[in-house]
């Protein structure tokens, strides 16, 4: 769903079937189960190593409030639904902005918001969503028993889903393939009492275990694709 | 539509309230009393079927349980199990079964059978009926309906005429006449809402509705409503007769060791009825016939023939499965010549070796070996269009059971998507809908585009607030910032403090506003006057930690309604 880059006509055959082979992929409707892995477009894909989230991996998410957390797991879930799969959140406070959602790209009427979810079947409620949808945003309570979250890891490898564990101040007390940590960055447009706010550039830091363990950071902005329309 | 032959003659088998009528055998003490069985529907308790006592007193299906018992007092509540239904209606089918092997079955307590064969070898469809009668009673099931009309739909409906109860035949030819007074809520089920639609159009009856062009019909109500016609006209369901599939979708799996529970086998079963519909669907098919065989350790060969108005969904497929396979494995619990069965009358016959088809024992004495789903009809698949990008139906599924359990554990509203709507405040630009409830964007397209003076501009904030946090907007010298009548700011805010900031809160560094929002100025109670801001606090000691928020001012007190996450 990404809009292709605007380049010069290929000039070569090679780069001609590149461009069409590059364009077919992304126009492909239902990407097969042994893809494993779920490209994420844009400046954040080139940031995450390999391009993408592993099926069945953990990506741990963490980062003040204010500094673009929701803004980044918002992009992830863009990038599941526009291969034409589910997402799902949980939603502890009630406060995700579905406007945001949209503009981050994500199909709306793909992606479940779960809200009220008491603390004792915060672990019952992610579970029951690793078992429908491919990519699961659960916001974390106060405090998560590292027996509980282990489980949910071994559940998430099994199923092929990503989980998506978000720690604001606090830590996800198990395993994660990836730890994104967003920085926030510096909001342009507004002044001492004029302007309009514009969209910024949300820094995050992108920690990976193995091949991937060199720390990356670097800048995203919103795919803003839904105000354009 | 002179092209069109007439549908194929059919005698209906219906035992009405049958779920009323299981929840009876199994406890004696509930007959005479009016009882209703219920069922969860969108987290509501709604009843499905009710008892001639209960229907007295005004109870009704579709009833909300707590409606259903304040018309009632006394009345007994049970919940629907379409699993014990089915395995109950077994023994029935087992009974018409000796008559004809041809036997269709809808849903528990409905089973139809084309009736050329049989009307001519017991000499008539009126003696065939009362044979049909007679079967049935024979295992115990004294309220039973039989019909026998053109074509299964109509065959339904004579059944459910008055005189019924000793088999209802209507002539050969006559059925357009025979459907024409009937309401046209008889069509039921999915075409529910067109009946609604079509009285309040003026067509009350069936007769009136098959009066339509049937051309006009289906270019205003798409393929769904032309079905409904041509039911209604006393033609048959499908605009061209189904055709024999090929051999080649036959599913069959092999069991090996032999399943003896019911789960084991109906795990096997829900993948074959999942992959049949799936290369159904890869050929733009889909199904309303469908044939369930097993085979089992002892060589029995069991079969039996299900069908669905309208067409089979994966859902639909595998619970059918699941039905017939409980009805064969734990058929020997309810078989009549075993005591303790679920029909203890002892004057049943076994004509069960009367067909070539069906082994001696009409259920299975051992695990099952083999299952096997044959498409008997395959129908185009015009009723339901998928999605060009991303129709994954299987996923939707998966999606849509893993989220209706949740709205069991949390309660309906706790599963919601989002629906951008019109509006100034993110607040307002977005409505939270109910997994499961239509999606009806009810705003048009353009209403959400079009200009909405006084929306807050820029991008769309991440965390939007309802109700708002309550803030402390101050001006530098430690004052609140107030908004005059006339919209303006009575110092410059210098420093905001809030709950959900980080640090508790800073010092602003950029600010825009404030905006007045003086809205429903016509509406005593609904008007609402506020002013908002756009302001970017510094939250750390670094040039770069900033949050932008939305503050609003109502009544002199701040809040924070959004937070740019």
């Amino acid at each position: 769903m990404a809009p292709a880059p605007v380049a010069p006509l290929p000039r070569r055959d090679d780069d001609a079937r590149a461009a069409l082979a590059d364009t077919a992929r992304r126009a492909r409707p239902v990407s097969a189960a042994h893809e494993r892995v779920v490209e994420v477009p844009g400046p954040l894909g080139a940031l995450i190593p390999g391009g993408g989230l592993r099926r069945g991996a953990v990506v741990a998410v963490d980062g003040a409030a204010g500094a673009g957390v929701t803004s980044l797991v918002l992009a992830l879930a863009a990038a599941v639904t526009a291969v034409g799969e589910w997402a799902a959140a949980v939603d502890l406070d009630g406060s995700f902005g579905g406007l945001a959602a949209a503009e981050a790209g994500v199909a709306l009427d793909r992606f479940a918001v779960v809200r009220r979810v008491p603390p004792d079947r915060w672990a019952t409620a992610v579970a029951a969503l690793l078992d429908g949808v491919s990519l699961v945003v659960a916001e974390l309570p106060r405090s998560v028993r590292a027996a509980d979250a282990r489980r949910l890891v071994a559940r998430a490898r099994e199923r092929e889903v990503i989980l998506v564990p978000v720690a604001r101040g606090g830590a996800w007390p198990a395993e994660a393939a990836l730890r994104f940590r967003a920085a926030g960055g510096p909001w342009p447009g507004l002044d001492a009492g004029s302007g309009v706010l514009a969209d910024r550039t949300v820094r995050v830091e992108i920690e990976g275990r193995g091949v991937a363990a060199r720390t990356r950071s670097g800048g995203f902005a919103r795919a803003g694709l839904a105000r354009a329309g | 539509m002179t092209a069109l032959p007439a549908p194929e003659r059919a005698l209906c088998v219906w035992c009405p309230d049958w779920p009323v009528a299981t929840a009876r055998r199994t406890q004696p003490a509930r007959v005479g009393v009016p009882v209703v069985t219920v069922q969860r529907v969108d987290g509501r308790a709604v009843v499905t079927a009710a008892s001639a006592e209960a229907r007295a007193e005004g109870v009704v299906a579709g009833l909300r349980r707590r409606e259903a018992e304040a018309r009632c007092p006394g009345l007994v509540v049970v919940d629907a199990d379409p699993a014990a239904d089915a395995r109950a209606f077994e023994a029935v089918a087992r009974a018409v079964e000796a008559i004809t092997p041809r036997l269709v079955l809808e849903r528990p307590g409905v089973l139809t059978l084309p009736t050329r064969g049989p009307s001519r070898y017991f000499g008539g469809d009126a003696t065939l009926a009362r044979h049909v009668l007679d079967a049935v009673r024979s295992v115990g099931v004294d309220a039973v309906r039989v019909g026998v009309a053109d074509g299964a739909f109509a065959a339904r409906l004579a059944a459910r005429a008055l005189a019924a109860a000793a088999g209802h035949v209507v002539d050969p030819g006559g059925t357009p006449a025979f459907l024409a007074p009937w309401p046209v809520a008889a069509l039921g089920g999915s075409d529910a809402e067109l009946a609604g639609l079509l009285v309040r159009l003026g067509l009350p009856t069936l007769g009136a509705f098959a009066g339509l062009p049937a051309s006009a019909v289906l270019a205003r109500f798409g393929p769904s409503g032309a079905r409904a016609h041509r039911l209604a006209a006393g033609l048959d369901e499908h605009a061209t007769p189904p055709a024999p599939p090929p051999p080649d979708l036959v599913e069959t799996a092999e069991l090996d060791p032999p399943a003896t529970r019911v789960d084991e086998a109906a795990f096997v079963a829900k993948g074959l009825a999942d992959r049949m519909l799936d290369r159904l669907g890869a050929l733009g098919l889909s199904c309303a016939r469908v044939v369930v065989e097993a085979e089992t350790e002892h060589g029995e060969h069991l079969v039996r023939c299900w069908r669905h108005e309208g067409t089979l969904t994966a859902a639909a497929l595998a619970a059918r499965v699941r039905w017939q396979l409980e009805g064969w494995l734990t058929g020997a619990a309810s078989d009549p010549r075993r005591p303790g069965g679920v029909f203890p009358t002892g004057s049943e016959c076994d004509h069960g070796a009367s067909t070539a088809e069906i082994g001696e024992e009409a259920f299975a004495t051992g695990g099952l070996t083999l299952i096997r789903l044959t498409p008997e009809q395959v129908v185009p698949a015009d009723g339901r269009q998928l999605g060009f990008w991303g129709g994954d139906a299987a996923a939707r599924d998966r999606a849509d059971r893993a989220l209706a359990r949740l709205q069991g554990l949390l309660g309906h509203d706790a599963v919601v998507t989002a629906a951008p709507c019109g509006g100034r405040t993110p607040a307002e630009r977005v409505r939270w809908i109910p997994w499961g409830d239509a999606r009806d964007d009810g705003d048009h397209p353009d209403a959400r585009a079009a200009a909405w003076p006084g929306a807050v501009p820029g991008p769309a904030p991440a965390r939007v607030y309802a109700p708002a946090v309550p803030a402390d907007l101050l001006d530098p010298d430690g004052r609140p910032v107030a908004v005059s009548a006339r919209g303006e700011a009575t110092g410059r805010p210098a420093r905001l403090t809030c709950a959900v900031l980080p640090g508790g809160g800073g010092p602003i560094r950029a600010w825009a506003g404030p905006w007045v929002h003086d809205v429903r100025w016509w509406d005593r109670r609904g008007r609402r006057r506020r002013a908002l801001w756009h302001v970017v606090v510094g939250a750390g000691e670094s040039d770069t930690d900033e949050v932008a928020c939305l503050v609003g001012i109502e009544g002199g007190r701040a809040s924070v309604e959004a937070v740019y996450d």
